[in-house]
């Protein structure tokens, strides 16, 4: 294998960033409504150079305003999820470690739920409701992961086989719960529970929501991103992490909670989607080898594309229907991962 | 991460790599995207902004939103297929440009522009058909759906969950005002109190029947005291045998067997369904214990007694008909008081295809040679 360079990471990143840009493209042509390249390109020209009211409003509502956000929206959490289950992946040192795995996707799915029972028996202004499932959701994740992290600590130290069977005892814990809270109160707000349980990116979120998701992506991937030379070492091996100087403990914390935060955030806004985190980082190994100074950038891109080409097959498949992308990708991620699978043993 | 740990990396990585200036240009770039996309959608929303229109009036829909409506509503969605029929009983189907898919009654609803699923809808559909109002109800929408709406600045009106069949009345009449058709409201509103007060007057003497009402076999649902379905029994001469707060409850067989209904009642889209429900409950170990699967008493009525919608009179008329059909005897008029006198709706026709003829006559026959 030939060393890592500068040049070489941003070229690989510029060429991911290009079929993700292609992928956008795409996105954006494709859907209920039927939008021609030439006039999409002519409107997205417009809009570049100012001079939006140039647009047919009809056009300019459907892609601008809620296609455009929605694929941004794709991008953000696809990124977010991958980004979280390459980092637990190298944390864990376990192939099968991701967000959906380890219990965070259910306890995220029980706080919007209790935000929504919550929601229903107080008056909140009409801004804010939008931000009260989110937030739920959010402590609901928060909430889990510290479980786990309790659960999967024996004596001081942290037990990635402990840790992965505690994240899966709590996720079929916690829906036990959900299906109790479902079956109990059968109160109206609680119908779309359904698309949040399969992960969902059809509900537009308010504008502050989306830049809290981009700014914490920012600064949690960031954060993660300064220890990726420290992951490429622990995977040899705490002892050996800790013998080659890398102060594993630190690590360790500093990657847990981002993680952590991206995991919620991307969770709070689109449900519980599963296998973007699971598979992109495995494929992205696959082709561009485990080094994580090059593995976290394409896993966030490679995340992106993956749920952003979901998301636009949830949109055509069944149209005008919308269906969850979660269905969306477990029904492609479940067949890949068990090819991979596969291929690995052969 | 100091320097050492680069520089040790198993001998994999030329030390020309430099790790710390990576993480900055990476930010740098999501920055300027963001920044970027930011540009787009304000720009997008600079256009979209339509200019106040003079036809408008603020109202307070069921919910208790104030929102800002046209004074006629010309391009109407509707959201739900109770809305859908409501706006078909108000003669408003040439205003209406979409519904959803499960808007199956009357059948030319079928063929209006679809918007998706209830709870699913495609909200670019939606825009593409340009509406001035889109009808949701909290019966069935998501408040997801609406703030969607919303934020679009597409104007919507919610109707309220329903539980009494009065409650669907006067909401028709609110929504027909909402409409620009007040008038029309009131006739169909008229009507419908009107078809409802001969009924109760029929039903004076008679004792309510103890029924079950089967929303699904398994398992086994029915519908609570609180619905409108629970009121639409009560307006039949019927009472139903639970007593649950909770809307659509899980019941147990055991429950039902203590609690013995004198009728089973199943709402079914035709005939054939209903008899079908019927019999396949039978066959399952334990229904046997019941009296009424016994003696085969069971009423089959359409499915509009699901819907909050004017339709649910029909199918009220007809429970009452198969349950108490001595109390209609002395009528002459009874086959044309369960076809549906609303000519505004164009559907009449279609209404009269009702189970009612066939299965009253069956179920009274097996009614009395089960009494033998």
């Amino acid at each position: 294998m030939r060393p890592l360079t500068w040049e070489r990471l941003l070229l690989r990143c510029g060429l991911l960033a290009l079929i993700l840009f292609g992928v956008v493209v795409v996105s954006l042509k494709m859907g209920a409504v039927q939008v021609s390249l030439y006039g999409l390109g002519r409107d997205l020209i417009h809009v570049l150079l100012g001079r939006s009211s140039a647009i047919s409003t009809d056009y300019g509502m459907i892609v601008l305003n809620i296609r455009l956000p929605r694929i941004l929206l794709g991008i953000v959490v696809g990124a977010s999820l991958s980004v979280a289950g390459a980092s637990f992946q190298a944390l864990l040192r376990n192939p099968l470690a991701d967000p959906y795995v380890l219990g965070i996707s259910s306890g995220a799915a029980l706080g919007a739920i209790v935000a929504l029972i919550v929601e229903s028996h107080m008056a909140i202004s009409p801004e804010m409701a939008g931000l009260v499932t989110p937030f739920g959701a959010f402590i609901g994740a928060a909430i889990t992961i510290a479980a786990v992290y309790l659960l999967g600590m024996r004596d001081g130290q942290m037990e990635s086989s402990t840790l992965l069977l505690g994240g899966i005892i709590s996720a079929s814990f916690l829906s036990a719960v959900i299906m109790f809270l479902m079956t109990t109160l059968s109160g109206s707000n609680l119908r779309g529970t359904a698309f949040w349980l399969m992960g969902d990116l059809s509900t537009p979120q308010p504008k502050t929501l989306l830049y809290l998701l981009g700014i914490g992506f920012l600064l949690a991937a960031g954060a993660i991103y300064t220890t990726s030379s420290d992951l490429n070492l622990l995977l040899a091996g705490e002892k050996e992490a800790m013998h080659l100087g890398v102060e594993v403990r630190r690590v360790r914390i500093v990657v847990y909670i981002a993680a952590s935060i991206l995991t919620g955030l991307a969770v709070s806004v689109s449900g519980a989607i599963g296998y973007v985190g699971l598979l992109v980082p495995h494929v992205m190994r696959l082709i561009f080898g485990s080094d994580h100074r090059m593995l976290i950038p394409a896993s966030a891109l490679g995340g992106a594309i993956a749920l952003v080409l979901a998301d636009t097959l949830a949109r055509t498949v069944v149209a005008p229907s919308d269906l969850p992308v979660g269905a969306m990708t477990a029904m492609a991620g479940a067949p890949l991962f068990i090819y991979l699978l596969r291929r690995r043993i052969a | 991460m100091g320097k050492i740990s680069h520089n040790s990396c198993r001998g994999r990585f030329v030390p020309r790599f430099r790790c710390q200036s990576s993480p900055r240009t990476i930010l740098l770039v999501f920055a300027l995207l963001f920044f970027l996309a930011e540009k787009v959608t304000a720009q997008a929303n600079a256009a979209s902004a339509t200019p106040a229109q003079a036809n408008t009036h603020e109202v307070v829909d069921e919910v208790g939103r104030t929102v800002r409506v046209p004074l006629v509503p010309t391009r109407i969605v509707s959201l739900a297929p109770n809305l859908t029929e409501t706006v078909y009983a108000l003669g408003l189907q040439d205003r209406l440009v979409g519904d959803t898919d499960y808007c199956d009654y009357p059948p030319e609803a079928q063929k209006k522009p679809k918007v998706g699923g209830a709870i699913n809808p495609n909200l670019e559909q939606i825009a593409a058909l340009r509406p001035d109002l889109v009808l949701v109800t909290k019966d069935l929408n998501r408040l997801d759906t609406v703030r969607a709406l919303d934020t679009l600045g597409i104007p919507s009106y919610s109707t309220d969950a329903a539980h009494t069949i009065d409650g669907i009345i006067s909401s028709t009449e609110r929504l027909a005002g909402i409409l620009g058709a007040a008038q029309a409201g009131k006739v169909v509103g008229d009507d419908l109190h009107r078809r409802l007060t001969t009924l109760q007057e029929s039903l004076r003497s008679v004792p309510a029947t103890h029924v079950l009402f089967v929303v699904w076999t398994q398992p086994l649902i029915s519908a609570g005291k609180n619905t409108f379905i629970a009121d639409a029994l009560r307006k039949a001469g019927a009472i139903s045998i639970v007593d649950s707060t909770q809307d659509w409850p899980q019941m147990s067989l055991e429950e039902v067997v203590h609690l013995q209904p004198d009728f089973l009642v199943f709402a079914a889209d035709q005939t054939g369904a209903g008899t079908r429900a019927f019999e396949a409950l039978v066959s399952l170990p334990g229904w046997q214990l019941l009296d009424a699967v016994r003696n085969r008493h069971y009423a089959v009525i359409s499915d509009a007694v699901n819907r909050p919608a004017p339709r649910i009179v029909s199918a009220i008329e007809d429970l009452a008909h198969q349950l108490h059909p001595a109390s209609f005897q002395d009528l002459p008029s009874l086959g044309k008081e369960i076809v549906p006198t609303n000519s505004t709706s164009p559907a009449g026709p279609q209404a009269g295809s009702f189970p009612p003829p066939d299965s009253l006559s069956g179920t009274c026959g097996m009614e009395s040679s089960c009494a033998l």
